[in-house]
């Protein structure tokens, strides 16, 4: 049967198309006209606005942002600060409260325009003196943590030289200092409110802090006089408010979500987000966070069979190595959502390298043979993990039976975080389930854990290549990215046949929204406090 | 009575006293310190800033004299502040005290009120469907695993059913009907537990006294036996039911972390076990010494309760 065919100057339409065609005119008509007859104020686009409520897995350790390193994991309180420079959704650094900066030839200085008409919440103003106070308190032992402080280790000396421009001498050179003032972990207070520092803190971020019971609510309200505007010149952020509601348990979050008690959540757990994403399409937004960690077993090579210095310490770590069987810890961990990974960079970071050798396949038959041959069957190797993480323990058990299948006689053993910082110390562990993120600069994470000086590798691994050492240090003076990429491959190249650190994989974040929150674009391992995306330009429909 | 309360409040100064010492030893006999971990697992270790902090938090001073130092402090109220927060432990810990409070003496009333009915008409229509229903409930609470009993309960009345919210927690004074709200999920998986121990308890308590004979001889008197049961059996078959009940309040005034963590329920329970993670030696101090003395305060009463019910307890 033919169709019925209305010709127009664009061409012929069917039936159906014509009549879907004239209903959407007619709509669109009808649409036009209530418009028409609506009062002026109305006319003007709808505010963008409302509260987000946002549960989360864990809860802030404390107020102040310099002194608390769990600060920027995603917690809403993280939208109470602003460091000197952004990051953007693609992990980029881009200009913040330093709208412009220049480096020397020699990189080791860095001078920074500071924005104009930049205030803290209370008012008074982000300039270059209060940036350096700012900077002067993180790099003091008794007022930071040693994970920010960790940042500013080349700093020599800081100047405000004016009131909106700041100097950074550094004792080395460095092309990738830029990335030390970025956002977290260098996040900025008034420095007239460091009195209320830890009971409420007066930041510069695009919402102001409220209030804070720990483990169960945190209450922030739009900072209406945030510096950032939108493309229409809008002042950023639009939500009015934001609520914090940490729910530890996975299960709990994401019925808190279902039931509209919360809009946000983050952490999905792996059984649940497979699932999740297939059914729930029709109501809810998912985002499978960009992930820059990665999941690895760190091999203690400081002293027993691993050892560096051992005879055989090589071969042993190529057993262990072999042994590793990352698909089955993609699936039975990771629920299939993980990426296995040869190096520290997974896809979803423009660091990422494809061309990392000497990966070592999974053949426990091997790990038997080179055991066999070096006498070593039933060698001793305690796998240990950290408690806080689940994955790790989880990862770490998996990781007790393959080594124990390979010939190894294994323990396998979870504890909390100062309990294994003792173990690292004494070189007491054979391989550590870990994992590390949240280092968008390859040189945080290479100079910290796999140059031999770096303070991770000598209280962990005890990790040492000279040669890996020198394109460490020679990458953090090298400007050219695509040279560095390189640099860093062969890197981990040598690190896989060290077997030092066996990466296994990228550990997914699954984030998912009603959708009445419009416009969230989360970044990398979760801040959402980010330029041009996260909650500054988010806001809730209806 | 009044002689019997007074000797049983002085026998708890030195309870308390050896509470005191034995927590703070216990506490500073953990492995690892605070120090270790504020310096963060990738932060290398510089002996300048340890011995800063331990200036700082007062750690370098003999383990006595911070001993004295603590309890002195704390006998004025003042329990420090939080190594980790830097804020001060009365808002860390004490402030959630009513929270844990309030759940605990909701789901233990819930228990009883599931508890001694069903367990006393279980002994009293013995070998009946009733209590066969209630022995089967009874084995079920108590294998129930109590993680498992909070999420099911969550997955029905608040996604499902959509009667109840998930988690979340309001003050009573200050939100009351959300606060009740709130509050029914978690005191039903803490009361149907504990309940689950309490009705077996109070079953076999009765069975006893039931086959005493007391209780012959109030038959032969031709009191009728609703008398019997409820105004002379069940008030002596209760002694053991109070008791464990007490204990079991003692025991979820610390012990509920595992609820408090499923139903987002900011009691002392998860702040406790938090500090205890970072080492965070003042409000584990605190909260421990607290949490010890409400036992001691639970005990008393129960004591005092006992000679209520039964005037023959003496001192002992």
């Amino acid at each position: 049967m033919s169709k019925l065919k209305i010709s127009n100057s664009f061409g012929q339409q069917t039936r159906r198309e014509f009549l879907a065609t004239t209903s959407a005119g007619m709509a669109a008509a009808a649409g036009a006209a209530a418009t028409a007859s609506m009062p002026g104020a109305a006319l003007a686009a709808k505010k963008k606005g409302g509260t987000l409520r946002f549960s989360t897995r864990a809860d802030a350790r404390g107020l102040d942002p310099q002194r608390n390193v769990i600060y920027y994991v995603s917690h809403p309180l993280a939208a109470t600060s602003g460091g000197l420079l952004d990051i953007d959704e693609n992990m980029d650094i881009v200009p913040a409260i330093g709208e412009e900066w220049t480096v020397s030839d020699d990189m080791k200085t860095y001078t920074f325009k500071i924005r104009k008409g930049v205030t803290f919440h209370n008012g008074a103003d982000v300039d270059a003196p209060a940036i350096k106070w700012n900077y002067d308190r993180v790099r003091d032992p008794k007022t930071s943590h040693s994970f920010h402080r960790s940042f500013f280790k080349l700093v020599k000396e800081i100047t405000a030289v004016d009131k909106h421009t700041l100097r950074i001498e550094l004792e080395s050179p460095s092309a990738v200092f830029l990335a030390s003032v970025t956002y977290y972990p260098v996040n900025l207070i008034a420095p007239n409110s460091v009195g209320q520092v830890d009971t409420h803190p007066i930041g510069c971020g695009p919402f102001k802090f409220v209030s804070w019971k720990r483990y169960a609510k945190t209450e922030m309200v739009r900072f209406e006089n945030f510096w950032q505007t939108d493309a229409a010149g809008n002042s950023l952020p639009y939500l009015d408010a934001i609520e914090g509601y940490p729910k530890k348990e996975d299960k709990v979050r994401l019925t808190a979500l279902r039931t509209g008690e919360v809009d946000l959540i983050e952490n999905m757990s792996y059984a649940d987000a497979a699932n999740f994403k297939k059914t729930q399409t029709a109501n809810y937004n998912t985002w499978d966070i960009p992930q820059v960690g990665a999941g690895y077993l760190a091999v203690q090579s400081k002293k027993g069979p691993f050892a560096m210095d051992a005879a055989d310490g090589k071969l042993m770590r190529q057993a262990l190595s072999h042994a590793i069987d990352k698909e089955a810890i993609h699936q039975a961990i990771f629920n299939g959502l993980s990426e296995s990974l040869n190096g520290f960079f997974s896809s979803s970071s423009t660091w990422h390298m494809p061309d990392i050798k000497n990966v070592k396949e999974y053949d426990p038959e091997k790990s038997k043979a080179i055991l066999r041959k070096l006498n070593a069957m039933n060698t001793p190797v305690a796998v240990v993990a950290r408690q806080a993480y689940a994955y790790m323990h989880q990862t770490g058990e998996i990781v007790y039976s393959m080594l124990e299948e390979a010939g190894f006689k294994v323990t396998n053993e979870v504890f909390d975080n100062p309990v294994l910082r003792k173990k690292y110390k004494k070189a007491d562990y054979g391989v550590d389930s870990t994992a590390n993120s949240y280092r968008f600069e390859p040189d945080q994470w290479y100079s910290v854990n796999v140059l031999s000086t770096g303070p991770s590798t000598k209280l962990r691994t005890g990790y040492k290549n000279e040669a890996a050492d020198k394109l460490i240090v020679a990458a953090r003076q090298t400007r050219d990215k695509q040279v560095r990429m390189e640099m860093y491959t062969d890197v981990e190249s040598m690190v896989n046949d060290d077997c030092a650190l066996i990466y296994t994989h990228g550990i997914p974040l699954t984030s998912a929204a009603t959708k009445k929150l419009k416009d969230y674009k989360p970044a990398f391992a979760g801040p959402f406090n980010i330029s041009n995306g996260g909650v500054r330009v988010a806001y809730m429909d209806g | 009575m009044l002689i019997y309360a007074i000797n049983r409040i002085l026998q708890i100064i030195p309870v308390i006293f050896i509470l005191s010492v034995l927590v703070f030893g216990f506490v500073h006999a953990l492995p690892g310190d605070v120090i270790d971990t504020l310096t963060a697992t990738d932060g290398e270790e510089d002996p300048e800033v340890r011995a800063a902090l331990e200036e700082e938090f007062g750690l370098n001073k003999p383990i006595y004299v911070q001993y004295f130092i603590w309890v002195g402090s704390a006998l004025q109220g003042d329990f420090g502040k939080s190594l980790v927060t830097r804020r001060p432990v009365n808002i860390e810990l004490i402030e959630r005290i009513p929270a844990t409070v309030y759940l605990a003496l909701v789901g233990i009333g819930l228990s009883i009120l599931i508890a001694v009915p069903l367990g006393t008409l279980a002994a009293v229509r013995r070998n009946t469907l009733t209590d066969y229903s209630a022995q089967i409930s009874s084995l079920a609470g108590i294998s129930i695993p109590e993680f498992w009993f909070a999420i099911l309960c969550i997955l029905l009345f608040a996604l499902h059913l959509g009667w109840l919210p998930s988690s979340g927690y309001a003050p009573l004074f200050e939100e009351p009907g959300k606060s009740v709200l709130y509050l029914i999920l978690p005191a039903l998986a803490v009361g149907f537990r504990q309940a689950a121990f309490t009705t077996r308890l109070t079953r076999s308590s009765m069975l006893d006294e039931i086959s005493k004979d007391y209780v012959d001889t109030a038959r032969s008197l031709g009191l009728s036996e609703r008398k019997v049961i409820y105004k002379y059996t069940l008030r002596n078959a209760m002694i053991p039911t109070i008791t464990i009940s007490g204990l079991q309040l003692a025991g979820l005034l610390g012990g509920t972390v595992v609820l408090e963590t499923i139903f987002s329920w900011p009691g002392i329970g998860l702040a406790i076990y938090s500090a205890i993670q970072l080492r965070d030696f003042p409000v584990i101090q605190a909260g421990v010494l607290v949490l010890g003395i409400m036992v001691v305060i639970i005990n008393l009463l129960v004591d005092l309760l006992y000679r209520v019910l039964n005037p023959r307890v003496g001192l002992g």
